[in-house]
């Protein structure tokens, strides 16, 4: 009995012993007990057997078989042959595959930009916003977020279809400015991929961004105020460097669904990649030339080709986040 | 007050679904007229009828198919989380990164050779050759981690003074860290139930189809279709994720912000 109230006592007093900044041994492993005896190792290892048996059979194999089939031919039937690098220097040369590296690219820096400060926005508002009807809005935003991409992809082709589309009807023709054909027109095409990932994509990126808002003590708001009055360098000061990995984590998340990201293309552009290639992904285009073509070497090339980019681009973000810290 | 703009701004396509989902084609395709002339029932119905797809054997795959991830997913990354904060054992620094790769490497970046080793497991055309590869989740063992790392020792402690096997104390711990468990299997039923590419690639036959892919079937079919038909199945198709996350709602909002404290 006694022994259980202490217990309990010794973790009421740890959480409330709230640090500011302890949300940077996140991603670290700290060891909880320095040395354990053989049988809790072996005890370990069998706890963890189920997640790595499915590890294994549905991720591992899968990765070295696509690694595997990007050195052979893309013959279908019978045996293919061993043809090394040949299907990355093809891709080299591949305008199309050229095209999809840059859109993605493109894409997913320009999504990463509009939806983080956007969110950090709304959530600045959010927290404005009277107590009970924060859920509400907060709701409201999500709802997208809520929503099959190809659902959303539906409402969206409707929203933006041709000249009849609710947004040239309701935004672009009432100020005076020629509809847009915002599937159609190569210039357009982008954007509006862009802008649907926007929609889906910021009200759960706000509602982390308000959790961690919400995270930060008053205390270190108050020593700030100690030097400066002003809401911006508070800011700076402050929230920006509290939210860091709230922000570095929705990077990381937003940077793998756009390099992940399918249906929301696959259903606005019909598989395809639009007028001229403009709206081209990656992954679109790796599903073109293994499901359409049948080149399932050259596919697996492709996907091989973006994962040590996609590595290099956590690695970074870890490192940075890691700078930050000391 | 700009939130209230921008809020209208995000509901306003779904306000528009929904309410299309009584409308006839002709009124469909002027945006600009939201409020039907009047509700026409017969839409739901020809959805109900499966007049054109099998809409509650489809509805059933999809949520099949969400829950056992949710569960899977949860099961097995919960469980390696434990392990990873609480336990010292030589390869855990490796494995931790290994699991880590996976958030880079989803699903659906192997979708390829995903698709054709399904084929091998003989898992092509069935749902749980969409379901097994959902339950590895590189999100889940971070998250995880850091959960159970907040919890004192001294109950693990506690547990084992007692006698009880790892796996034991593992379930004492379960009820401190229900809200996270529920969280986690939240976000993995709606990522689950999004799901578009590989459903689409490991699912061939039309009864066995997961609702994205038959409301995306329906968009290409035919002309005269009457898009009400989408539009229902649209709007029902919101209705699992919304409920859920209602009732989850203030669960999933504390165990991220305790997440972010801690």
């Amino acid at each position: 009995m006694l022994c259980a109230c202490s217990v309990t006592l010794r973790f009421q007093v740890r959480r409330h012993s709230v640090k500011p900044q302890s949300l940077q041994g996140r991603f670290e492993m700290e060891s909880s007990s320095s040395h354990q005896p053989i049988e809790s190792v072996r005890a370990a290892y069998l706890l963890l057997l189920p997640f790595f048996f499915f590890f294994t059979v549905f991720w591992l194999v899968p990765l070295v078989g696509g690694l595997r089939m990007s050195f052979y031919s893309n013959d279908l039937y019978g045996p293919s042959s061993f043809v090394g690098f040949d299907h990355y220097r093809a891709l080299l040369e591949d305008q199309r595959y050229l095209k999809a590296v840059k859109n993605t690219t493109l894409y997913a820096v320009s999504s990463i930009l509009v939806i983080l400060p956007l969110a950090v926005l709304l959530a600045h508002i959010l927290r404005a916003a009277w107590r009970r009807l924060r859920p509400v809005f907060t709701f409201l935003l999500l709802l997208p977020g809520l929503t099959p991409p190809a659902v959303l992809a539906l409402l969206f082709l409707l929203v933006f279809h041709g000249r009849e589309g609710l947004l040239n009807q309701l935004i672009v023709v009432p100020l005076g400015f020629k509809a847009i054909n915002w599937l159609k027109d190569p210039d357009f095409i982008l954007p509006a991929l862009v802008l649907q990932t926007v929609w889906r994509w910021t009200g759960f990126i706000t509602l982390f961004v308000l959790a961690g808002m919400e995270a930060i003590p008053n205390a270190l708001y108050e020593a700030a105020r100690m030097t400066t009055d002003n809401r911006w360098n508070l800011f700076r000061a402050v929230t920006f460097p509290s939210l860091k990995p709230v922000l570095i984590f929705s990077t990381v998340y937003l940077l793998v669904d756009a390099f992940s990201l399918f249906s929301g293309a696959y259903v606005l552009l019909g598989g395809s990649g639009g007028t001229a290639d403009s709206g081209l992904l990656l992954i679109s285009y790796t599903y073109q030339q293994a499901f359409a073509f049948g080149k399932f070497g050259t596919a697996a090339a492709i996907s091989a080709s973006v994962a040590p980019f996609l590595l290099l681009a956590l690695a970074l973000c870890f490192l940075r986040f890691r700078r930050s810290k000391a | 007050m700009p939130l209230m703009v921008l809020s209208l701004l995000f509901v306003y396509p779904f306000a528009w679904m929904f309410l299309s989902s009584f409308k006839e084609n002709r009124q469909i395709f002027s945006p600009l007229k939201v409020w039907p002339e009047r509700f026409n029932f017969e839409f739901y119905g020809q959805l109900f009828a499966g007049d054109w797809i099998p809409f509650f054997s489809v509805f059933l795959n999809s949520l099949m198919v969400a829950f056992a991830q949710a569960v899977g997913a949860v099961a097995l990354t919960s469980v390696a989380g434990f392990v990873f904060s609480k336990h010292e054992f030589p390869l855990r620094r490796i494995l931790f990164v290994l699991a880590l790769v996976v958030i880079v490497l989803p699903q659906q970046a192997l979708a390829v050779s995903l698709f054709t080793w399904l084929h091998t497991l003989h898992l092509g055309n069935t749902l749980a050759g969409v379901m097994l590869p959902g339950f590895v989740s590189g999100l889940g063992i971070i998250y995880f981690t850091q959960v159970f790392r907040q919890i004192p020792d001294d109950y693990l402690h506690l547990a084992r003074l007692a006698g009880a096997s790892e796996f034991r104390v593992f379930l004492t711990l379960v009820p401190m860290v229900t809200s996270p468990l529920l969280s986690f299997g939240l976000v993995q039923f709606i990522l689950a139930w999004h799901e578009h590419l590989i459903p689409m690639l490991v699912l061939s036959s039309q009864d066995k189809q997961t609702l994205p892919l038959a409301l995306a079937g329906l968009y290409g079919s035919s002309l005269r279709f009457p898009f009400a038909v989408l539009m229902a199945g649209s709007s029902l198709t919101l209705v699992p994720t919304i409920v859920l996350f209602c009732i989850l709602y203030r669960r999933f909002k504390s165990s991220l912000s305790e997440l972010l404290v801690h």
